[in-house]
């Protein structure tokens, strides 16, 4: 389970780039996250990975406070990011065996990568090319791998359907899917609202660190999401970028 | 854990191209060193025994002692065997001291001076190698150690899981000092074979010793670069500014430093030039010259009245004059100097001292003095011989000038042959290692102080380092 109370950051140069944000994951739960940029995802991503630390509040993994035991709570959360290069030198499975070696899995084999690299949907040819020539896409389904097997009962996705091309789109939500199934609370940042709505259980729309708006995918059954996101982020005239455009 | 970091970090580096690239180079200028090394010190040491050998041929044949006083004698400086290693300034002062009743002795006959072209690069000895192109590679090794993990995004992934930093810093400072050392491992090795097998040089133990020692100060050298790469790499967030900060303070420590320390020395504490000080012998030199001549005539104008009473009685008092009178004047140039000299030395070394001791903060001066030290290449070692030609003057002197007495003869004007048995021969005292050992603990404590800091503050930095 994932969760987060009253999460505040606010960075050294004053920029407030969450402001109490507050959400839960379930078990079992798809939950996606929407937002312009600059909303606010990633910063909420790498204060529950205890990359930066909070201003005010808490980031609960399997509840335990990331802050006062970040290794701990580590311990039972994938991460998956955006657009991560990996070891240039090292082939696809050098690099997934280092990893899941990182996440505490010694025991695997050759044959268990390859069957988690094809399930990703990454060309067989390419299980030991070195990934210094991969297409962002190919980098971007080795990383859900590397988040695969590490099997933990969390998963933080930061927009990981960028790059991918439509098959393996689908691929990649049929995982999600899969993860769902065993009871896994997986939380996703995303732009992508077409693919997000057909698996997402609940959606929340982030504006300048906030949760302006969050309901159930039964409650959003009949809503045009692409209309909804562009209302939510219309709304509240407040900010001073809007009044200038006007 | 650290295990697989140490492991990875290996491989990671072992299979990139500038691995390749360092192993080769590392093979051939090191082998290509030792090897101009070896060649350098055979034919110096053949120079050296044919030049003692004609030496004492020449003094043979001379007819009497005069024309022996006349050409005097040749000390030379044996070349030092681990001047293969470290060359230091073998080549650029000479090894031959001329000793003779009037000169003060001097080294002469550099290779520098009969060949000065060799002068402009120095001699490419492998603490050279090791001080300008390995530290190079050592932070080529470490320059993105941590940024470029930033940059490519796996030093997020990885403490996505539960991986201490410290962990992760230690695995890489292992992992990473491990892969430098292996293109250094296999030239170092086949080098040492080659001073092994090579017929003309023959190391005692203490020499394997001193060559244990000077490589322990090329590793530690290394091991500053190394620690350096690391925290200038865990203090930026770009790796071409990691890359430049290192290129700055590597030319700062190699070339920039050693270069001021000397000249602000000579600015802070000024020595009078080699030529002051042989003008200012030669004037005394001169004078004694004049002195000696009016005080040899004073005496026959006093004693005329006796040559005509007695001549035999005469012949024998002549001689003794003569044997004294010499030794008083030889005696005179001698104290007159070694007091100028015992005076130049002085201010000389403490102005090398400052120069030195200024020069240290940076690890190449540490290196360069450490191992030179160690070699028994360095300024000291010179000097030390020097001294000793001219501990070994006076007594030269003295046997000479009793020679030259005894051996005229005022019927004949004949002289007796030569005998060189009983001629004192220079000797020199050896420097024992543990006496260089003493000299070379602030060298080994400046480049521990500096690896322990650099390390220290790349795991400090490492701590609080922003991954994304
Ligand atoms: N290190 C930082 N220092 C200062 N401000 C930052 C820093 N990192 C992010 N910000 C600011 O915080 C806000 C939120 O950024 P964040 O990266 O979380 O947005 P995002 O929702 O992930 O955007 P995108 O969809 O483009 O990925 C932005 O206004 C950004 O400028
Ligand atoms: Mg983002």
């Amino acid at each position: 389970m994932l969760e987060a109370i009253d999460l505040t950051k606010r960075y050294e140069d004053g920029e407030l780039a969450l402001d109490g944000l507050t959400f839960k994951v379930e078990p079992g739960e798809i939950f996606c996250m929407f937002g312009a940029n600059g909303a606010g995802k990633t910063t909420a991503i790498n204060l529950f990975l205890n990359f930066i630390p909070a201003t005010s509040g808490t980031a609960l993994i399997e509840g335990i406070d990331v802050a006062k035991d970040p290794l701990k709570a580590k311990r039972h959360v994938s991460f998956v990011s955006e657009n991560v290069m990996l070891y240039g030198n090292f082939t696809a499975v050098q690099n997934l065996d280092y990893f899941s070696r990182l996440a505490g899995k010694r025991t695997l084999k050759k044959k268990d990568y390859a069957e988690v690299l094809d399930r990703v949907g990454l060309q067989k040819e390419a299980f030991d090319r070195r990934v210094k020539n991969f297409s962002k896409g190919m980098r971007q389904k080795l990383g859900i791998a590397i988040a695969l097997v590490k099997d933990a009962p969390n998963v933080l996705l930061d927009e990981p359907t960028s790059g991918l091309d439509p098959q393996s789109g689908r691929e990649f939500l049929e995982i999600l899917v899969q993860m769902r199934d065993k009871g896994k609370s997986v939380f996703m940042s995303t732009h992508d609202i077409f693919r997000a709505k057909l698996i997402a259980d609940r959606i929340g729309f982030m504006r300048r660190g906030r949760l302006v708006m969050m309901k159930t995918a039964m409650e959003l059954a009949h809503e045009d999401l692409t209309d909804l996101y562009i209302q939510y982020m219309e709304e509240q005239p407040a900010q001073p970028s809007a009044a200038l455009s006007a | 854990m650290l295990r697989d970091i140490i492991k990875k970090e290996i491989l990671d580096n072992i299979t990139s191209p500038k691995f390749v690239f360092t192993f080769l180079l590392c093979t051939i200028l090191i082998l290509l060193s030792v090897y101009t090394g070896v060649t350098n010190y055979r034919a110096e040491k053949k120079e050296h025994t044919a030049s003692l050998a004609l030496n004492k041929k020449n003094m043979e044949s001379q007819p009497n002692f005069s024309s022996l006083a006349g050409i005097g004698v040749k000390v030379s400086k044996p070349p030092q065997v681990l001047g293969t290693v470290v060359n230091g300034i073998e080549e650029a002062v000479g090894r031959v001291a001329p000793v003779n009743i009037v000169a003060d002795p001097n080294l002469v006959d550099s290779k520098y001076s009969s060949n000065p072209v060799f002068a402009v690069f120095g001699p490419l000895d492998l603490m050279f190698i090791v001080k300008i192109v390995l530290s190079l590679f050592a932070i080529l090794f470490t320059y993105d150690a941590i940024v470029g993990e930033k940059e490519k995004g796996t030093l997020k992934l990885a403490l996505s899981n539960e991986v201490p930093r410290d962990r992760l810093i230690l695995g890489k400072a292992i992992g990473g000092y491990i892969s430098l050392l292996l293109p250094l491992l296999i030239p170092l090795v086949l080098s040492l074979i080659i001073l092994l097998i090579t017929p003309d040089i023959s190391l005692g133990g203490e020499d394997w010793g001193r060559l244990l020692l000077i490589f322990l100060m090329f590793f530690l050298y290394l091991s500053v670069f190394f620690s350096l790469g690391l925290f200038v790499s865990a203090r930026t967030s770009r790796s071409s500014t990691s890359f430049l900060v290192l290129l700055f303070i590597w030319v700062v420590f190699v070339m920039v430093i050693p270069k001021v320390a000397v000249i602000t020395a000579g600015q802070i504490r000024p020595i009078p030039s080699v030529h002051e000080i042989t003008a200012k012998k030669d004037a005394f030199l001169q004078q004694i010259q004049t002195e000696s001549q009016k005080g040899y005539l004073d005496w026959v104008q006093k004693n005329r009245t006796d040559a005509q009473k007695d001549p035999k009685a005469f012949e024998e008092k002549f001689r003794q004059f003569l044997q004294n009178y010499q030794q008083e004047m030889t005696s005179k140039i001698d104290e007159n100097n070694s007091a100028i000299e015992r005076d130049y030395q002085q201010r000389k070394r403490a102005q090398q001292n400052l120069a030195i001791n200024m020069s240290r903060i940076s690890p190449a001066s540490a290196l360069t003095f450490g191992s030179m030290t160690l070699a028994k290449t360095g300024v000291n070692d010179f000097d030390r011989f020097l001294a000793s030609v001219r501990a070994y003057k006076p007594i030269y002197t003295k046997w000479i000038n009793s020679k030259l007495a005894q051996s005229i003869n005022f019927q004949t004007g004949e002289q007796p042959k030569i005998s060189l048995d009983d001629m004192p021969q220079h000797t020199i005292e050896p420097e024992w290692l543990s006496r260089s050992l003493v000299r070379t603990i602030p060298d080994f404590a400046l480049l521990a102080v500096m690896i322990i800091v650099f390390f220290v503050g790349a795991y400090v930095s490492f701590l609080r380092y922003d991954v994304r």
